[in-house]
């Protein structure tokens, strides 16, 4: 058995593959991230309101993520207590609106930087034009992501590491004008999306059913589509076909899992992390833990989601190519169009005449309680869980979604990410499969 | 690896969110910004060469930047399978100028908290000096969680043409550190008459009192440039937490630190000047300051 080592680059941080061969498959494949900051540690013994400060600090891309799950555990720690928390519609929308910002930023950033030069590479195109920092087309992308950070800034006071979120609500007041501003910009984005993602109005992809109807359109959506059906690659990648999603926002209310195609209600409380293979652990080897419901793997993430929402494009994906690197990328390439729609939407909702903070009215180190909150960042389900003692941080833990999707499991029993990537034939398409998941080193290892 | 007159940039990330790079990816004309500078290697993006191919050439690279704080130790920090210490002690020789982009590559910021012995900023450790280097004049610090992207591009942009670069006593740039960002922020008015802000999410009230916030003794100019262009922390009714200092993140972000009841004085104001002007400012009830900004039923 011959194992070789592939070091994962261009993603957010620096992952190790390790692959196993068996007759030039791959027969098991080691995930290894292997930077550690500690930030559950940092958090103890610190008031507990500075964890909105701290765990956005976990991850430069996914930042807007951790504050609205920190904010939604400590809320839910007073809720525990008894103590009721009043959010205004306004308030939760503007929530809302900076994840969806934030997600929309993070989708375009690994379909130009991460997937879109993989595509060219293996259709022989020549890449010069999303070289970074040069390429016309990369550009354009760098400015549509700035574009919608300044709709999401507006409300949030700066991105990355704004912290906008207090407990019963948000910090900012907006203006009529400052909404319209907002507005603005989306719509700019919204036009570079029309103009060289989907290659047809937001609206009119979103009413698509079959994957049929993507050949009609001229974008970089399509030529992806083409490329990996074209080179035989769209049954590539393939894992359990299980998808969990614990939602928290306006397209999904509650958790939900979803085996195949049969969407069924999940429970926070079967979640549990794994600490095998890790260095908590007796010969452990990466310093990521593994998220697990029920002791089983699920995958989170845009596919999950779409999947769970029945949405009719994924899902006709799905029929035919299962859970494989084609219905997981156009997966998260399509989750653009819905949340810019959405985000326009609950933009018009704000009604800035309701109040932004309903603060409780009692001291903060009079709080001695546990919380639970959780979200939908960009690449799944991120879950923070805290225990507080008259006010004081006891215990801070923090589930990300990559630690669901790239966790390491056994040879008997492989994590999602090891499975999609165990027979494959090639480095080159273990690199492909693994990128797909959209790999955030910083958020795995925190 | 002549880039015309390009100035060239080596990017290297530490213990580090990547957040500084994301900062980075804000800037508004990256068009621009390549008509002067091309950047060799960056770990994240899409770039013409490897560490590998970096660590091995004899070439000189005019800027080496790094994100995130540091560190000796292998086992705390390595990156593509080599040390951190070993890549840093190579590309050092070879770049003309260090750019330590953010708070954790200048002091060792929020991941330095986990081993103060081991992990810290090029310069320092915290306020003291001696951090991966004791003295390398190499070194500028762009502090900041994450840094503004104006202030790298900026400094860059001067020493690319070789205008004037004066640094403070933590070697960033005065042009930035010297503003506070109490400069512009839009509740000076509340702040001069000592009102209060009474809760989040109102546009009324200093949150200098109560709120924990640093604005007048921070040094950075956010609420003159701006972030994203559009806002500042302090806009959206949050406090500053003083992210570009040494001692970022400081204990209880949220709360004002008091000594016999009174917050400390803003920077390079006495107690006396401060505390006697204060006395007065809050023995006078401003009937306005009082209201709301916007009175729709006035």
């Amino acid at each position: 058995m011959k194992i070789t080592k592939e070091i994962i680059q261009k993603i957010e941080g620096e992952a190790t593959l390790e692959l196993e061969w068996e007759n030039n498959k791959i027969d098991y494949a080691k995930i290894k991230f292997l930077n550690f900051r500690g930030i559950e540690k940092i958090l103890e013994n610190r008031p507990f309101l500075d964890a909105l400060l701290i765990t956005p600090r976990v991850c430069g891309i996914c930042n807007t993520s951790h504050i609205i799950a920190s904010i939604n555990a400590i809320e839910n720690a007073y809720v525990n207590m008894g103590i009721k928390i009043d959010i205004t519609k306004k308030a939760k929308r503007i929530r809302e609106f900076a994840l969806n910002a934030e997600k929309i930023q993070n989708h375009i950033k690994w379909l130009y930087f991460s997937i879109l030069p993989e595509i060219l590479k293996i259709n022989g195109e020549d890449e010069s034009s999303i070289r970074a920092f040069e390429g016309k087309e990369w550009i354009k992308s760098q400015k549509a992501c700035a574009t919608i950070l300044k709709a999401m800034s507006i409300f949030t006071g700066q991105w990355p590491h704004g912290s906008f979120c207090m407990v019963g609500g948000v910090t900012c007041d907006p203006t009529q004008g400052d909404i319209y501003e907002s507005m603005r910009y989306i719509e700019e984005v919204e036009e570079f999306c029309e103009k060289e993602i989907f290659g047809l109005s937001l609206d009119e992809f979103i009413s698509f059913e079959t994957s049929i109807q993507i050949k009609s359109t001229n974008g970089n959506l399509k030529k992806i589509l083409e490329v990996l059906v074209d080179k035989n690659l769209n049954h590539m990648g393939k894992s359990y076909d299980r998808f969990i999603s614990f939602g928290n926002n306006s397209s999904l209310k509650n958790p939900k899992k979803c085996e195949a195609t049969r969407v069924l209600n999940a429970d926070i409380n079967y979640v549990g992390e794994s600490l095998l293979n890790s260095f908590f652990e007796p010969n452990g080897y990466t310093y990521s833990k593994s998220a697990i419901y029920k002791n089983r793997y699920y995958e989170t993430g845009p596919i999950a989601r779409m999947m769970i929402i029945k949405n009719p494009l994924i899902r006709d994906l799905h029929k035919r190519n299962k859970d494989s690197i084609l219905t997981r990328i156009i997966a998260r390439i399509s989750e653009i169009a819905h949340l810019i729609l959405k985000s326009k939407n609950l933009l018009k909702k704000i009604d800035i005449y309701q109040k932004s903070c309903i603060s409780p009215n009692i001291p903060y180190d009079s709080l001695t309680s546990v919380g639970v909150g959780y979200c939908e960042a960009a690449r799944g389900s991120l879950i923070h869980k805290v225990e507080i003692k008259q006010g004081i941080i006891k215990s801070y833990d923090i589930i990300t979604p990559t630690v669901w999707n790239l966790g390491n499991g056994s040879r008997e029993n492989p994590a999602v990410a090891q499975k999609a990537i165990m027979g494959l034939t090639s480095p080159n398409d273990a690199d492909l499969v693994f990128k797909a998941f959209d790999v955030c080193a910083v958020c795995t290892t925190q | 690896m002549k880039h015309h007159n390009r100035s060239s940039i080596v990017w290297l990330q530490g213990l580090t969110c990547n957040g500084n790079s994301h900062s980075f990816l804000n800037y508004p004309s990256m068009d621009m910004f390549s008509k002067v500078f091309k950047i060799l290697h960056h770990p994240q993006i899409n770039t013409p060469y490897s560490l590998e191919d970096i660590l091995k050439t004899d070439a000189k690279v005019d800027f080496l930047v790094i994100e995130g704080a540091l560190s000796r130790s292998e086992k705390i920090l390595s990156r593509f399978g080599y040390s951190f210490k070993d890549i840093l002690d190579i590309l050092s020789k070879k770049a003309k100028y260090i750019i330590c982009a953010g708070s954790c590559a200048s002091f060792g910021g929020i991941f330095r908290l986990q081993n103060e012995a081991k992990i810290f900023g090029a310069l320092f450790s915290g306020k003291e000096k001696g951090g991966f280097w004791f003295n390398n004049s190499k070194v500028i610090n762009i502090s900041g969680c994450p840094m503004h992207p104006r202030w790298f591009v900026e400094t860059l942009l001067k020493l690319h043409y070789g205008d004037k670069l004066s640094l403070d006593e933590y070697r960033r740039p005065k042009e930035v550190y010297s503003y506070l960002v109490h400069h512009g922020c839009l509740r000076n008015e509340y702040f001069e008459w000592k009102v209060d802000c009474k809760d989040y999410g109102e546009k009324e009230g200093c949150l200098f009192y109560e709120h924990g916030c640093q604005g007048p003794m921070t040094h950075a100019n956010c609420n003159k440039i701006l972030w994203n262009s559009v806002s500042s922390k302090t806009r959206v009714g949050s406090a500053c937490f003083g992210c570009t200092e040494f001692d970022f993140p400081r204990l209880a972000l949220y709360e004002t630190k008091k000594h016999m009841s009174l917050p400390s004085a803003p920077y390079g104001i006495s107690k006396r000047a401060y505390y006697s002007l204060a006395g007065v400012a809050k023995g006078f009830k401003i009937e306005r300051l009082e209201k709301r900004l916007i009175d729709e039923n006035n």
